[in-house]
């Protein structure tokens, strides 16, 4: 494309572009360059069916710069890497992750070989076309119909007139003597338009102007207000066939779509018949003692201070004093602590002698300030709590005659 | 300098050299036709024949492979011996010692466990560019017997029911830590001893069997070997990675209790492949300073096993920050407490060795196709390689023993040494009656002309 200065066809004669020399083996055409290389051309180049060896040092071609543009890109895109992070999760919007610090360099490790990668690949790409002058839409050698077989079997090297060392007879002259199969002049193109082709042209135009039509969806929904969505991109997902609680559905009788079971169903492991085990009841009053279904024993006490220590101890202490970490953490706070409500002390006089039905309940339902613990641990578990609570009582106390009977010989 | 000296030779043969070339990428993509043209050996007219022409004094070790093997088997056996003198001496260094020699032993084993691999993966894949110096490779890989041997006071120490090394072999310790009593069907000493002689006795029979079948080549009327060892190799390597990962795991995870990671093996592969490359490079460059394999093994070759350092150096760090990126994100007890120390004190500074000394520098400097071309600086990197990769085998064994601070002592020294010396005298004895290159494989003279685009 280089040295085409008109654009439109042209009646005169066209000058010439270069000389033009086909080789039957790669070995005539490597001896040629060389030839051509030490004679000191500039403009010239080869052209082979396939790569072959040597040709680059034949051709005295130098080592490419490209290496040192790719290690510059990924360079680049690893400061960019560091930098995003350290701004993003350092200044500009910090916030504590699972306890990290806020700027981690672990977590930015694989940000960074991404963007050095990214950044290298994409560089490599496209300082490769910029090097090698590509895309090249048309070349004189286009129009030469020897040169089709430089996708075949015969390879080609072309000196350029532009060279400053060409010479129309010396030229000639040193590619005759490296006995090529033939010598041609190559004319410049006066006949391939230089004009992108009016329909890529428009083609163009439309692919651009269509690739804005999302971005403008985006920006028109975003600006505009009215109660119904303005995009229904996924239809299926914004209407499902299928009824939505508290709507109406002709299909019942009732008119509504949300079922209830068949009167009496209960759903696999739901019956919790025992109101002593699941609801800390005997014959309607708070049971004063564990229920036969929980099996008192060690274990079950190391599990006890183990969902105590998870479910528990924050709030009401190691101990259940009501001195836990929360409670500590306010203590130390300069405002707030007028609204404070001090966790419950466990050890206390009344909660000791309070049934143990009724502590179960307060595990379960909650109580006061505390929420409610059932949905959190299982039934079993909670006994388990209570049986370590009872134990944290009596050993925070003397006083073993203020337990019953029952409670005494669950602790042995 | 020889080398240097062969690629300005090989730059003013560049007429002749690249002219036989082009008669065989002309007729057809360089097929087998072409003539063997690496270096100076000239114009010779195909077949293997020109590495013979080359005479016996350059692909036999000869005299120099006599003294190599005396010397190194002499430092070796003076180290070795002062080692277990001084190990065994006193009872509270025995544990020391054990420690001392397993971070030897691994560094040993990885160079040659890398070259089996090597040699295995050389033969799957028909390479073609390695022939010239696949039989260093062999040789490498051909001091098992030696690795398997050095192997006995760590197997016997566990076969004797010395705690020492491994927790597990503690039936107390194994009652009392539930983790430990969960892995007793693996880690027991029973299993472990069938482990090893697995290991071991599959690492040796596959190095001795590439090494035959090689040697058998020089002298043997039909030398081509066609797809025959391209099929045994599949399944090896097979065999190959999975005894690498589980000896990984055996002889230094099981060093900790709790600890447990599924990228270990990787992770030991990845040390194998950087030592072995580096020993190879050193290998070559050390026989070419003795005259040997001179204008057979080029600065291309030099190159492509640079190139494998960097690659696997890249590997590695891939590997190594994949294991502990995981760890340090979730955050797990039982995981992190295998970190916590080598983090701490004076490990820390071994850990930030391992960073930039397995990692940044190397990374940045094999860079370059420069250095890679430049015999000088690939063996300034290769002894590089060599010692930091006993550094890290120091960094994964040692802080089971002193998990405060790196118990640097005279006992490193002599078993590294030691096991060094005692691996290259082995690879001396094996390279004394053969030839140092396969002369008559018919891809050699591929590989002699070998060049990296």
């Amino acid at each position: 494309m280089s040295d085409v200065t008109t654009t439109e066809p042209d009646d005169g004669p066209a000058p010439v572009f270069g000389l033009l020399a086909e080789y039957k083996t790669t070995a005539d055409l490597i001896h040629a360059s060389k030839r051509v290389r030490d004679a000191g051309f500039r403009d010239w180049d080869t052209y082979t069916p396939f790569p072959v060896h040597g040709i680059e040092k034949a051709m005295g071609i130098k080592m490419t710069v490209l290496p040192w543009i790719v290690f510059g890109a990924g360079f680049t895109g690893f400061c960019t890497a560091v930098w995003l992070q350290w701004w993003t999760n350092a200044i500009d919007y910090p916030w504590i992750i699972s306890g990290k610090p806020f700027w981690s360099i672990p977590a930015n490790v694989p940000v960074m070989f991404e963007l050095t990668v990214l950044f290298s690949a994409i560089t490599a790409l496209l300082s490769m076309l910029l090097l090698n002058g590509l895309p090249l839409p048309s070349h004189p050698l286009d129009l030469s119909a020897r040169f089709a077989k430089s996708t075949d079997d015969r390879f080609f090297l072309l000196i350029q007139t532009s060279d400053p060392k060409f010479d129309a007879e010396d030229t000639r002259t040193l590619l005759d003597s490296t006995s090529p199969l033939a010598l041609e002049d190559v004319l410049e193109d006066r006949v391939t338009s230089d004009k992108l082709p009016t329909g890529v042209v428009y083609g163009l135009i439309i692919a651009v102007a269509a690739s804005l039509v999302p971005f403008a969806l985006f920006a028109s929904a975003r600006e505009s207000k009215g109660p119904t969505p303005r995009l229904q991109a996924v239809g299926d997902m914004d209407w499902q066939a299928k009824f939505k609680s508290q709507r109406h559905n002709p299909f019942f009788a009732d008119g509504r779509s949300e079922r209830l079971p068949p009167p009496g169903t209960i759903a696999f492991g739901e019956l919790r018949d025992d109101d002593h085990f699941f609801r800390g009841k005997e014959n309607g009053i708070w049971a004063r003692t564990f229920p036969p279904a929980f099996e008192i024993s060690s274990q079950k006490m190391e599990r006890g201070r183990e969902r105590f220590g998870i479910y528990c101890s924050p709030c009401h202490g190691l101990v259940g004093r009501g001195d836990g970490m929360i409670n500590k953490r306010v203590e130390s706070l300069q405002t707030g602590r007028d609204s404070w409500v001090q966790p419950t002390n466990l050890i206390q006089d009344h909660l000791r002698q309070q049934p143990v039905g009724q502590l179960f309940n307060t595990i379960t339902n909650g109580i006061r300030n505390m929420p409610a613990y059932g949905a959190q641990i299982e039934a079993e578990d909670r006994w388990a709590i209570l049986l370590y609570l009872r134990a944290l009582q009596k050993s925070r106390s003397a006083q073993l005659a203020s337990l019953t009977d029952a409670e005494r010989g669950s602790l042995q | 300098m020889a080398k240097i000296k062969e690629t300005s030779k090989g730059k003013s043969q560049d007429k002749g050299a690249s002219s036989a070339k082009s008669k065989s990428s002309s007729t057809g993509g360089g097929s087998g036709k072409s003539s063997a043209s690496g270096g100076g050996s000239g114009s010779s007219s195909g077949g293997g024949s020109s590495a013979a022409s080359a005479g016996d004094g350059n692909i036999r070790l000869g005299a120099a492979g006599e003294k190599l093997m005396k010397t190194a088997g002499g430092i070796g056996a003076v180290c070795l011996g002062a080692a277990f003198a001084l190990g065994f001496g006193k009872d509270d260094h025995l544990q020391h010692f054990l420690h001392s020699y397993l971070v030897a032993f691994m560094w040993g084993l990885a160079i040659c466990l890398g070259g089996l691999w090597w040699v295995t993966l050389q033969h799957l894949v028909n390479a073609h560019w390695s022939i010239v110096v696949r039989r260093i490779g062999e040789l490498i890989a051909s001091a098992m017997p030696m690795i398997a041997v050095l192997s006995l006071p760590i197997v016997l120490s566990v076969l004797m029911g010395n705690a020492a090394l491994f927790p597990w072999v503690d039936h107390e310790v194994v009652k009392a830590n539930h983790v430990l009593e969960h892995r007793s069907p693996y880690l027991n000493t029973t299993f472990f001893l069938i482990r090893c002689l697995f290991y071991f006795g599959f690492w040796t029979l596959l190095a001795r069997f590439w090494f035959k079948r090689s040697t058998a080549q020089d002298s043997a009327a039909k030398p081509d070997f066609g797809k025959s060892l391209q099929g045994i190799s599949a399944p090896s390597m097979i065999v190959i990675v999975l005894t690498l990962t589980f000896c990984a795991i055996d002889f230094m995870m099981s060093l900790d209790k709790l600890f447990f990671s599924t990228i270990w093996g990787v992770y030991y592969f990845a040390c194998c492949v950087l030592c072995f490359h580096a020993a190879l490079a050193l290998s070559l460059m050390w026989l070419q300073k003795n005259k040997r394999l001179v204008d057979m093994v080029t600065i291309e070759h030099y190159h492509d096993v640079g190139k494998m350092m960097f690659a696997f150096t890249i590997f590695w760090s891939y590997i190594a920050f994949s294991q502990f990126m995981l760890i340090w994100y979730a955050n797990i007890p039982e995981e992190t407490a295998w970190f916590k120390p080598r983090f701490e004190n004076d490990w820390k500074l071994v850990s930030a060795a391992l960073l930039f000394g397995k990692f940044a520098i190397p990374f940045l400097g094999l860079m370059s196709r420069q250095v890679k071309r430049n015999p000088k600086l690939l063996g300034f990197w290769a002894v590089w390689v060599l010692a930091i990769n006993y550094i890290d085998m120091y960094w994964l064994i040692m802080p089971q023993l002193d998990p405060a601070n790196p118990p640097f002592s005279l006992l490193d020294v002599l078993c590294w040494v030691g096991v060094a010396g005692a691996v290259i005298a082995t690879v001396a004895f094996n390279a004394k009656n053969v030839n140092l290159v396969p002369t008559k494989d018919p891809r050699l003279p591929k590989s002699l002309a070998f060049e990296n685009i």
